[in-house]
């Protein structure tokens, strides 16, 4: 039997067995490489979820959608390991409880898709602390090795470049599974700190405030890289600074639901390298 | 509409000789908002002071900005100057033109046009201000002293005195601390038992103050006035109310051979014990690690001999929450252990011994009698040797500072000596002579010219034994020449430390240490008794080395700080607190981890059918020191700071 297949009855189940309200899995999109959200409450629909490697956005998000989580009930939802990394950052950050989320775990490493065993985050404890360590060599992107080489004033026209493009649609934010925010910064106009308008100034201030807003939280999925519509490098800057977390203060985003945010904890032994 | 004044203050010439404050008023007068614009001398004197209340007066004015010194040192000053106009006093604010502006450049134009930006910018500052009111918090009028040496028993004593009610809280079994443990003291040479058991006495007898010794400091929460403190009552495994202190379990202990502390390890205790003849309370505790009964479960003799059915080998912990309005630490310190002096042998010949060790030696209550005797065999030394700084001073291997102490008792020591063995010589090996205080210099004279004591300036390189003497190496740096010494016996004048779990008791208690472990105070000269903590204040040598008069000083100067708290039912607190936004916060909990004063609450919000709807972050008043912390964590910018709100720090900043 397929993976697609076994996940198909493994919803069924699920659903009809009253064990979860919901799963939230992917179903067919506007072409081959693009596969959509689907949000089932019935074991019938069941048929319509998709599993294949092209099934790459992040559904933890959705699991916050105002008002689904409060009846106390449990709902299922398609993850690979980087989505239950975002569902212990954000039970670390009160924001749900994982004995509500049954995971249905896949991944799909070179393309070719896998199973991945358990349904709740601490039975995938051993497969993140793993990620942990291999991470930075499997993220050897050749764009970030030419950006570290530059000069601090080459690299600053280079993000200069990019960011001119922003738009300001906040699609980024509105993909990212932590940007859950009741009101971002950006929309708080009592003062107005990050500039609105799409100008190169207000778009640096943006992009910097969501750099750092997300560094120790980011997971790496990838769902603001590909929701931006203008094609800036948000990846870049995660990977910088996932790894400048990682190296400081050896934090590795969502490794834990009881990890604490590294920006509002410490530890005796930080680094205070940066403490001039 | 916003009517602000401004008030352009030369400082005499501090800041009129760089800053053309006549360019300054002029060009702010003209700033929109701004209703008066005026110069003069002296905003601080009483004329000036009464121009402000005026042109408050005259104008209606709704904020002032008083462009001056820095407001460390006359915001209140305005503040109070501006209440008294009838202006709610947080909306007047100081513009800081003398530190940060005429002080530090030399270009006249260049300095004025600074001047105008700082002032320009706190103007738009203050017409975001908001009216606040001070807030109350009630006082628990009952004070927490912690360490039962000379400095807390003094800062008991004295707040007891005065009427309010004292918790004195000591680890060991009995009160005394290091003073009890020296012999004659300098400068006068009085017998140190003799002037500190009275005192020991005083403070266990006397109704207001309550006694716990043998007790530890578990947790300490709240905030000033209002301190919940546990205190951890370690068993004795002697009942305390009816134990009489006949001693007659003491004289039968078996376990005799326990190096006592009390004596610095050169004398011997039993395991049940009280530390010294004079100990208050004069109760004994049981050491559980030597005696012989919790080792093999046999003994038990002392049970048998107390008559009146005192020892309690079930004995447990206990635990007691106080509520304290203020708490004095006076915990103090120890001497260095000098091992690390590896060429001076410590450790290593019993003959090498600390000061503290010689003070147990020439004390009439130490395992001697008050005969100077060598540890190793019991002879009188012929030649001690003294090494002053034998640990302090020095960078690399001990600790930077100056002990302050080791100067003076040194020369105690020689003299002591002299006193007690007739003909002895005395060397000691000093850098230089520190003896400032009152009757200081005349004591250490008297020690070289009555006493004889031999001061060799100059540093020694080595101790060993030759012969059943312990040779000295040295210089005498005032000869330029290398001596040799053959003593009997080496006094090492050991560094004054901080205790070893000092960082960790300050970390307990929440108040901040240097890089020593010596407890910071708020500002070195101008709040020495202070620590950080509103509601703490230190006294004695766990701030920094201190003897006996420095320690008593200090500890009745944080006794009148305890009392002019508890002169007043309630207390006014600067309202600068953080308040959050409960519609916009994401209650993710940052801010509750970033605070470091554990101000910040889980708050349940519910609707009208008592539903739970969402939980969000809630600043508790009293605890919040208005740091600032949580502000900058909240990513959503829900938490804001009163007084700093981020409206009025972006109008300050967008005003430069
Ligand atoms: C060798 C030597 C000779 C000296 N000679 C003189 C002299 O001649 N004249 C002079 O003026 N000064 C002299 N001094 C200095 C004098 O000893 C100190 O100034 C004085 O003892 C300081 O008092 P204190 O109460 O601050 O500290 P301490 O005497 O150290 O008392 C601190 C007390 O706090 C208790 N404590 C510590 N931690 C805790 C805790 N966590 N909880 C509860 N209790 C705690 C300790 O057990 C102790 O009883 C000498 C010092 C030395 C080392
Ligand atoms: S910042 Fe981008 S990559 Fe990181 S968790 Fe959010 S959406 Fe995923
Ligand atoms: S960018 Fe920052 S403030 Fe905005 S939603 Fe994301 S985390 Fe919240
Ligand atoms: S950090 Fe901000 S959003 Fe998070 S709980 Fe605190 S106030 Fe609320
Ligand atoms: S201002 Fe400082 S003390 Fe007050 S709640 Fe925020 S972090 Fe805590």
């Amino acid at each position: 039997m397929s993976i697609e297949q076994l996940y198909r009855t493994r919803a069924k189940e699920l659903l009809s067995s009253g064990e979860v309200k919901m799963v939230i899995g992917y179903g067919a999109g506007s072409n081959k490489e693009r596969r959509r959200p689907l949000f089932i409450t019935s074991a019938e629909e069941c048929d319509k979820l998709v599993l294949d490697s092209a099934c790459i956005s992040n559904l933890s998000g959705y699991l916050l959608t105002e008002g689904l989580l409060s009846d106390e009930k449990r709902v299922a939802v398609f993850l690979r390991p980087e989505g239950v990394r975002a569902l212990n950052v954000l039970a670390a950050e009160a924001q749900l409880d994982t004995a509500q989320i049954v995971i249905i775990g896949f991944d799909s490493p070179k393309g070719e898709l896998k199973a991945l065993e358990g349904s709740s985050v601490e039975e995938f404890t051993a497969l993140i602390t793993a990620l942990k360590e291999i991470t930075p060599e499997t993220a050897g992107e050749e764009q970030l090795a030419k950006i570290e080489k530059m000069s601090p004033e080459e690299r600053f026209l280079f993000w200069q470049e990019e960011f001119s493009k922003c738009i300001k649609c906040y699609a980024c934010r509105q993909a990212c599974p932590m940007c859950y925010c009741r009101r971002c910064i950006v929309d708080s106009n009592q003062p107005q700190w990050v500039n609105t308008s799409s100008h190169t100034l207000g778009n640096f201030e943006w992009n910097i405030v969501r750099a750092f807003h997300l560094s120790g939280r980011c997971v790496e999925c990838g769902n603001c890289d590909r929701a931006c519509p203008v094609n800036i490098p948000l990846r870049l800057i995660n990977r910088k600074m996932a790894e400048e977390v990682l190296n400081s203060f050896n934090h590795f985003a969502g490794t834990s639901k009881t990890q604490e945010p590294v920006l509002a904890s410490f530890k005796k032994d930080d680094s205070e390298t940066f403490i001039l | 509409m916003s009517k602000i004044g401004v008030f352009i203050c030369h400082c005499g010439e501090n800041i009129g000789a760089k800053v053309d404050c006549t360019r300054l008023a002029s060009t702010l007068g003209d700033h929109p908002g701004v209703a008066s614009s005026i110069e003069y001398k002296y905003f601080c004197s009483d004329p000036g002071q009464e121009s402000v209340k005026k042109a408050i007066r005259d104008n209606n004015l709704t904020g002032v900005v008083v462009a001056a010194c820095s407001p460390r040192m006359h915001e209140a000053t305005f503040r109070k100057a501006c209440a008294e106009a009838g202006l709610n006093p947080y909306m007047c604010e100081i513009a800081n033109i003398r530190e940060q502006c005429s002080w530090v450049h030399n270009d006249n134009d260049k300095a004025t046009d600074k001047a105008i930006d700082i002032v320009r910018s706190m103007v738009e500052k203050v017409k975001r201000n908001n009216n606040l009111q001070p807030i109350e918090v009630p006082v628990t009028r009952r004070a927490l002293v912690i360490g039962g040496g000379i400095a807390g028993i003094q800062a008991a004593l004295d707040i007891a005195n005065a009427g309010q009610e004292v918790v004195l809280v000591e680890r060991e079994p009995s009160l005394g601390g290091h003073m009890a443990q020296l012999s004659e003291t300098f400068p006068t040479l009085d017998c140190s038992q003799c002037i500190m058991t009275p005192r020991m006495v005083e403070a266990a007898q006397h109704p207001k103050i309550r006694l716990l010794t043998y007790a530890e400091i578990e947790s300490v929460d709240g905030y000033i006035g209002n301190f919940q403190v546990k205190v951890r009552l370690k068993a004795r495994y002697v009942n305390k109310s009816t134990c009489t202190g006949c001693g007659e379990c003491i004289t039968k202990c078996p376990s005799k051979k326990i190096s006592s502390e009390f004596d610095c390890g050169i004398g011997k205790r039993t395991a049940i014990y009280t530390p010294f003849a004079q100990a208050v309370p004069n109760i004994p505790v049981i050491d559980k690690n030597s005696c012989t009964y919790f080792k093999n479960g046999k003994c038990k003799i002392c049970v048998k001999t107390c008559p009146l059915d005192c020892i309690d080998f079930e004995m447990q912990d206990e635990f007691e929450d106080l509520e304290i309005g203020a708490i004095v630490v006076a915990t103090g310190f120890q001497v260095q252990n000098n091992a690390m002096y590896g060429e001076y042998g410590f450790g290593k010949y019993q003959d090498v011994i600390t000061g503290l060790q010689f003070e147990r030696l020439a004390s009439a209550s130490g395992p001697t009698g008050g005969k100077v005797q060598r540890p190793s065999d019991g002879k009188e030394p012929e030649t001690v040797v003294f090494i002053q700084c034998a640990g302090s001073r020095d960078p690399s291997k001990g600790v930077k500072y100056c002990s302050k102490i080791c100067c003076m008792y040194t020369a105690k020591h020689a003299m002591l000596y002299a006193h007690k063995v007739h003909g002895g010589k005395s060397k000691i090996f000093y850098m230089d002579i520190r003896a400032a205080g009152k009757g200081y210099d005349e004591f250490t004279r008297r020690a070289i010219e009555e006493d004889e004591a031999g001061y060799l300036r100059g540093r020694v390189s080595k101790v060993w034994l030759e012969n059943g003497k312990l040779m000295v190496r040295g210089v005498d740096t005032l000869l330029g020449k290398p001596v040799e010494i053959a003593a009997d016996m080496v006094v090492l004048a050991t560094a004054m430390v901080a205790q070893p779990d000092a960082k960790e008791f300050a970390k307990t208690i929440g108040i901040g240490y240097d890089e020593y472990g010596f407890f910071n105070e708020a500002h070195l000269k101008l709040r020495p008794v202070e620590s950080s903590t509103a509601g703490i204040f230190l006294a004695g040598a766990c701030q920094s080395p201190k003897d006996i008069p420095d320690s008593v000083a200090q500890a009745s100067a944080s006794a009148s700080k305890v009392l002019a708290l508890f002169s007043k039912e309630k207390l006014e607190r600067e309202p600068v607190i953080a308040v959050n936004n409960e519609s916009t916060c994401a209650g993710c909990w940052g801010c509750v981890l970033a605070c470091p004063y554990g101000a910040i609450e889980k708050k349940d919000i519910m609707d009208r059918s008592g539903k739970l709807i969402k939980r969000v972050a809630s600043v508790n008043p009293g605890l919040c020191q208005g740091c600032g912390t949580c502000v900058t964590f909240c990513r959503s910018n829900s938490i804001d700071l009163a007084g700093f709100t981020e409206k009025q720090i972006f109008a300050e900043v967008m005003g430069l």
